[in-house]
């Protein structure tokens, strides 16, 4: 594909060069969703928590569509076993396919997607070809029962989850699709926040009236489930080991942190210690977060984690870990040292000044200007809608965060968002196809916020992996271009599916070399590869 | 109340009548017939109005019923008889304050040094300093006493903000006034505000110690850490002997990702106060990041000497663990992270601020 040079490119290039932010607000045209969280004087602690976004090709036209979830009707009177009006189109979830020109159709009933089931509050999403059919699949988690939707590729899905067998129940949050056997076929991790419903809720903070903090409730355990291969999933999460330690879980990313070639699992707790999940490569998980380094701060405090993001920032080869916190916790950056460990490096990396006084949510690390190096973007917001009034120095909306990587160093840009919002959920991906990294955010109780990337004058690469004896969307391939690493995934971030694509900004190089090293162990090598490209790279079929 | 058993009469005369109805009077003590005590005591005062012991007693029966207001015109007519009785005075002083009288209590209390009691009456009536003066002398000889600490705590913020008040009131366009004003708006998390006064103070005063130390924690409250550090700075440079100072700016220092500098800040204030143990910790956590891996050790260590069993001690372990795991030292890594977690099972995991 060669670069287009529009009156649009034209004009964003002199608003960038009048020092404009990189990303503007658009609208998203024939977008009418509103996150309906529902709060209530009773403060139910779901009503904080939703919802997500995914940006995903589900009708295979190159153009992304949208997926966003909705939360449910809550009323003061709620009680087990909860209603919360999913059959009324208010709160159903929404599909939007994408047009030519840039708008997006509402094709939620047609896709059969309406009605996500009354028992349901939902959260997050999960995208990926379970049955390696050349389709992406969904998998909405919910409070309540989860849902696996099957694309049919007419445009239809269908709810498999009873024949899947992946229901689950209680408090589900962020999913992702990973092939942690190397198998081919991609299995699914499930965080739980904890052991609770409305029957049990409690209010804090006395006269503040406020959500309860985490370690109010009992915690639980996330889940785990293995692909057969058939359709049907088995769940593996208490021999596989993960449910070996109880946890508040919200955020879940993937990446093979040891070089093993087994895919292994951060999860961001809250209020607690942070998990990762070693792939022992045998069907089973050790718990090694202590061990490794990432539990905790430098100081052996605890975080209250919620999102979290498994990428190489400061292109070493190696997969490190941002999670995204409460005020005066400061993000976590954990560096991959190699050998197993990391090191706790927020304030080598910046992230000290700028982000001790936020909440974090959905993260990404993404080259937002294609300079060669992962940029830091995170949608902000506190847990408490009346934090205000309880610490002045706090606040409930905010505007999202864009930090610029100087070469592992992270400085804050204006992410051109100047309207603070109650971030939720953030789906990275290039929108647009125009070589440079968009944005949507989830709001409470609002519509979401797409961010578009002015672009620039940077090179890029986009790469689409395409699995034949790894699973199909090559989720759990390490790819290397021109010195920096992916991981494929489209998991990370909170509650969210970003484009599976793999995107490269590559500075002012015209040309790259790229390394795929599949979940197979196949390695395969692109010499003099062409900047400025959707690159689709399939896997060579067993000899 | 039992020294109210040991009244007995001074010695002083009295009709034979009074004297034995008296006697009645104390017999019904020793038997703890209170009503029985009251009326003998009160016929003794009947039949001889000047009988200065009687009006004590019958005030003590009634100290004793817990009928302070009762007790207060027979103790005042025992006083105007006998103005030196000290019993009279303490009983007259604690049925006063018992019942409000707090002016007209103190002197009779502070006539029997009854310290407690003066103190309390010294803060109803607004004597703040005398009465912090009360509680401390008290205290010397209780100093676990939980109702003389709740009263000398009180007495010395009531001090405090009167002190306030009057410097407001008489100098409201003063350095300290501002300064005065922008710990108050600290206090209340009211950041602004405080910022405002605070370069206010600095403005009228600009060398004035302390100023440029607290709106630095202003800023640091906020993670506005460059202008944290530019306060910091310029409160060493007014006080090169501030450990204090010293050890924040090493924070402010640190929390912006700059070790080295940090370091040489922590070092500072780690000569000029020594064994400071948040210092010593941020000390440990900067070498660490400067790659002074002896620095670190050696501060860590010294740390979970001066601190056994607090969150600090626990951060150190762990830092050390973290430490010692990279040098390849598993051992002493796995030590740590033992002492580490004994700890937190002890005091609780530290949380973030």
């Amino acid at each position: 594909m060669t670069r287009r040079f529009s009156r649009r490119n034209f004009l964003n290039r002199a608003a960038l060069a009048a020092g404009a932010p990189i990303f503007q607000i658009k609208p998203l045209r024939g977008v009418d969703f509103l996150l309906q969280n529902s709060p209530t004087p009773r403060k139910f602690l779901i009503e904080t928590m939703p919802g997500g976004v995914a940006l995903f090709d589900y009708n295979n036209d190159g153009l992304l569509d949208l997926f966003l979830v909705n939360g449910g009707k809550i009323t003061e009177a709620l009680h087990v076993p909860e209603n919360f009006a999913r059959s009324d189109a208010r709160y159903w979830n929404r599909l939007y396919r994408q047009n030519r020109d840039g708008s997006f159709t509402d094709v939620t009933q047609s896709a059969g997607l309406a009605n996500a089931g009354n028992g349901n509050y939902g959260m997050g999403v999960a995208v990926g070809d379970y049955d390696n059919d050349g389709l992406p699949d969904l998998f909405v988690t919910n409070y309540g029962r989860n849902t696996l939707y099957h694309n049919n590729g007419d445009g239809t899905f269908t709810d498999v989850t009873a024949k899947a067998g992946v229901a689950g129940g209680g408090w589900s949050v962020s999913a992702g699709f990973f092939d942690f056997d190397n198998d081919g076929h991609l299995d699914l991790f499930v965080t739980r926040y904890m052991d609770w419903d409305s029957d049990h809720n409690k209010i804090c903070g006395g006269d503040w009236h406020t959500y309860c903090p985490p370690g109010t409730f009992p915690a639980t355990t996330c889940l785990l489930y293995r692909n057969r291969g058939d359709g049907t999933f088995e769940d593996v999460s208490v021999p596989a080991g993960i449910t070996a330690k109880k946890h508040r879980a919200l955020g879940v990313a993937f990446a093979d942190y040891d070089g093993d070639g087994f895919t292994d699992i951060f999860v961001s707790n809250d209020g607690m210690q942070q998990f990762l999940f070693h792939n022992n490569g045998n069907g089973t998980f050790t718990e090694v977060g202590l061990e490794a380094g990432v539990a905790f701060t430098a100081d052996g405090k605890g975080l209250s984690g919620m999102g979290a993001v498994f990428q190489d920032y400061d292109n070493d080869g190696k997969p490190d870990i941002i999670a995204t916190v409460l005020p005066r916790e400061i993000y976590p950056l954990y560096h991959n040292d190699g050998g197993g460990l990391f090191t706790y490096q927020s304030l080598e990396a910046g992230l000290g000044s700028i982000t001790s006084m936020s909440s974090g949510w959905g993260v990404g690390l993404e080259d937002f200007d294609n300079d060669g190096w992962k940029d830091l973007f995170v949608g902000q917001g506190h847990v408490l809608d009346n934090v205000q009034q309880i610490d002045a120095s706090l606040s409930y909306k905010e505007v999202p965060l864009l930090a610029m990587n100087h070469q592992g160093r992270f400085e804050r840009a204006d992410s051109g968002v100047a309207t603070p919002l109650s971030a939720r959920g953030v789906a990275f991906g290039d929108i647009n196809n125009d070589g440079w990294m968009d944005t949507v955010i989830s709001t409470l109780g609002g519509p979401p916020v797409l961010l578009l990337n002015r672009g620039g004058e940077n090179h890029w690469l986009s790469i689409k992996l395409r699995g034949t004896r790894s699973n199909r969307d090559g989720y759990g391939a390490v790819v290397h271009v021109n010195g920096q690493t992916r991981f494929a995934t489209s998991a990370g971030s909170y509650l969210c599916a970003n484009d599976k694509r793999l995107h490269f900004g590559l500075g002012s190089a015209s040309k790259a070399t790229v390394e795929v090293i599949w979940p197979s162990g196949e390695t395969q090598v692109l010499k003099d590869v062409a900047a400025d490209q959707f690159l689709e790279v399939a896997e060579p079929e067993r000899l | 109340m039992g020294w109210f058993f040991f009244l007995w009469l001074a010695g002083q005369g009295g009709s034979p009548d009074a004297l034995q109805h008296v006697r009645a009077g104390l017999e019904a003590r020793k038997q703890r017939q209170v009503d029985t005590e009251i009326a003998e005591f009160r016929k003794a005062t009947e039949i001889d109005p000047h009988l200065a012991d009687a009006f004590v007693n019958l005030g003590a029966a009634f100290m004793e019923k817990r009928d302070y207001g009762a007790a207060i015109a027979p103790l005042k007519r025992a006083l105007e008889l006998s103005p030196d009785l000290p019993v009279a005075h303490q009983l007259l002083g604690y049925a006063l304050l018992s019942q409000g009288y707090s002016a007209e209590a103190l002197p009779h209390l502070q006539k029997v040094s009854a310290l407690e009691a003066a103190g309390i009456a010294q803060l109803d009536t607004g004597q703040y300093p005398e009465a912090v003066a009360s509680f401390t002398a008290v205290l010397a000889q209780r100093p676990d006493d939980p109702d003389l600490l709740y009263y000398l705590g009180h007495s010395s913020g009531l001090l405090s903000k009167s002190a306030i008040d009057t410097l407001l009131a008489k100098h409201p366009d003063s350095a300290r006034a501002h300064q005065a004003l922008a710990e108050n708006y600290y206090v209340l998390r009211q950041m602004p505000q405080a910022e405002t006064e605070f370069k206010e103070a600095l403005r009228l005063r600009p060398e004035l110690p302390g100023l440029h130390l607290e709106l630095g924690q202003v800023y640091a409250n906020s993670a506005q850490w460059p202008k944290a550090e530019e306060e910091f700075r310029a409160e060493t440079k007014l006080q090169p002997g501030n450990g204090e100072a010293a050890y924040r700016l090493g924070s402010a220092l640190l929390q912006q990702g700059k070790p080295q500098e940090a370091l040489d800040a922590l070092k500072r204030s780690n000569e000029v106060k020594p064994d400071m143990p948040e210092t010593l910790y941020s000390l440990g956590k900067a070498a660490s990041l400067t790659g002074d891996a002896p620095t670190a050790e050696k501060s860590w260590l010294r740390v979970v000497e001066l601190e056994k069993d607090t969150s600090l001690a626990a951060q150190s372990h762990f830092g050390l663990a973290a430490l010692y795991r990279k040098q390849g030292k598993t051992p002493q890594a796995q030590k740590e992270m033992q002492e580490f977690q004994k700890l937190q099972s002890t005091i609780g995991p530290p949380r973030s601020q």
